[in-house]
């Protein structure tokens, strides 16, 4: 006898089906989604990328400034929210935490953090203290913060909880449970979580300029605003390049500590 | 003889030397860009006293301008990730050296160069070519996202079981069956987690495409700011945290039922 072919559950089928219709016609009616509009703009569009070929290489010498300073934003970033990540990121570890409300509340607290997309951080921090760095780097420690407590807090509730356990038996306190016992077991994970979070941010901190937030991305919004295609292309092709370099170093390290 | 363990011996590690080094560059990073202690101080005052601002919350204004800016951003989210779920699919079985060695390394290098793109760049050469708005935000997304479900799709092609692929070819099937029939069927779910995972990455996204003026809720919070009406800004960080809390919370438990059914 051959195997009985499964029935379909066709209510499920017809169900997802119908709302992934409905959603992509409702979605492109509301985003004005129109091939001949497409079409038509298709020959503007061949004008606007033959002027943005070929780069403007002159221009290359000019970038090198702002570029340090977004690697500057990039670092500085990364180490104030990867310090500031880690006691947010214990006491949301459910082993370690100090109470089920302080962790109800630091975990909707990173929560919150991880909902706004680092651009929004940017702008409000270029708001509060003015156009500069200052704000990028601000911004970037917010986006750290998030995304290395939210991975170390899972990998800290993974770790062996004798050793924690055996602090506590003699005598130890909460401080020197974390400290002697969970910190230990974690810091591998820890740093190879920071030099991602680094790779991120040198790729955000490429765009936080678009909203006054310093870096490489100040520059890009001038020439952007005027049209000056052929060096928006210079300061893209710049900054990719650039991003791979740090990203392939990065990824060295990350691979030799794990 | 006393008792005591031994302690280990003290010497200067790398991690050490690390330490120093990140020291170093973090101090003259603080330099080079005049972030001087007495700046510092004031940090803190300057961002309670703008937060201050931010009470209380026009949500007149938010049910009016923001919800449909948000409600843009989304449907941008979603254009883009319908877009790069339909290009990603055959590019992901073409992806994958298991099945097609020698186009699938062509295929990884496309992808490795459209990820390296974030997709507000894309964005910026996409508003003057389709026109300013939302539509421009969309295929800045899609063309963005192809890169990644692509590599995740043709990694869940890799791993998958190779009998029924066999199956199919030693009773006749071509390739083309034996990739309907017998992987298609066995890759869908993952690859349908992945695109739900990818829609939610696109939701912040598509947030921040408003800053280069590609439509959505970004262009909104830009303005508000920048005119100082910061009880209108607030509605907006509120409705934003909200949206992108629930869409997270829904797309995630979708996540889990696909992937254990």
């Amino acid at each position: 006898m051959p195997p009985v072919k499964p029935a379909r559950n066709w209510w499920l089928w017809g169900g997802s089906v119908g709302f992934l219709v409905a959603m992509t016609w409702w979605s492109a009616v509301g985003i004005g989604f129109s091939m001949t509009e497409l079409a038509c703009n298709i020959t503007g569009g061949g004008r606007l990328l033959q002027e943005s070929w070929p780069p403007d290489f002159a221009f290359l010498p000019r970038l090198v400034e702002p570029f340090m300073e977004t690697v500057y934003i990039a670092i500085i970033g990364t180490v104030v929210g990867g310090i500031l990540a880690v006691p947010v990121a214990v006491l949301a570890a459910r082993n370690l935490t100090l109470g089920p409300l302080v962790w109800f509340a630091d975990r909707n607290f990173m929560n919150v953090l991880r909902t706004l997309p680092d651009l929004f951080w940017a702008m409000l921090f270029a708001t509060a203290v003015g156009f500069g760095p200052v704000a990028g780097a601000l911004a970037l420690s917010v986006f750290t913060i998030a995304v290395v407590s939210k991975l170390w807090s899972e990998s800290l509730e993974a770790i062996d909880m004798g050793l924690p356990e055996a602090v506590r038996s003699v005598g130890g306190s909460w401080l020197q449970m974390v400290q002697f016992g969970a910190i230990p077991q974690g810091l591998q994970h820890y740093v190879s979580y920071v030099l991602y979070a680094f790779e991120l941010n040198v790729r955000a901190s490429m765009v936080l300029g678009l909203v006054g937030a310093g870096g490489i991305g100040m520059i890009l919004e001038t020439q952007r605003a005027n049209f000056e295609y052929e060096r928006v292309t210079m300061i893209i092709l710049a900054v990719l390049v650039a991003v791979l370099v740090i990203e392939q170093i990065s990824e060295t390290i990350r691979k030799k500590l794990t | 003889m006393s008792p005591i363990a031994l302690q280990p011996q003290r010497r200067i590690g790398w991690a050490t030397w690390a330490t120093f080094i990140i020291a170093a560059l973090f101090a003259w990073s603080l330099i080079a860009i005049e972030f001087s202690p007495g700046r510092m101080i004031q940090v803190p005052g300057q961002v309670a006293r703008v937060l201050s601002f931010f009470w209380p919350a026009d949500m007149a204004y938010g049910w009016d301008a923001v919800l449909p800016a948000i409600v843009e951003s989304i449907q941008i989210a979603w254009i883009g990730t319908i877009i790069a779920a339909v290009l990603s699919l055959p590019l992901a079985l073409f992806g994958a050296r298991t099945l097609f060695p020698r186009i699938a390394r062509f295929v990884k290098l496309i992808s490795a160069t459209a990820r390296a793109f974030p997709e507000i760049l894309l964005a910026i050469y996409f508003v003057p070519i389709v026109g300013l708005g939302a539509f421009a935000g969309a295929l800045a997304i899609g063309v963005s996202s192809v890169g990644m479900l692509t590599k995740l799709g043709a990694e869940v092609v890799e791993s998958i079981d190779f009998g029924p692929v066999e199956a199919v070819e030693a009773s006749g099937g071509s390739r083309i069956l034996a990739l309907r029939y017998a992987v298609v069927p066995q890759v869908l779910p993952e690859i349908v987690a992945h695109w739900l995972f990818r829609f939610e990455l696109n939701i912040r996204a598509s947030a921040v495409l408003g800053v280069v003026g590609a439509g959505g809720v970004g262009g909104v919070l830009l303005n508000t700011l920048r005119y100082r009406h910061f009880e209108k800004a607030a509605a907006v960080l509120i409705l934003t945290i909200i949206v992108v809390l629930i869409i997270d919370m829904v797309s995630g438990e979708i996540r889990r039922r696909i992937i254990r059914s």
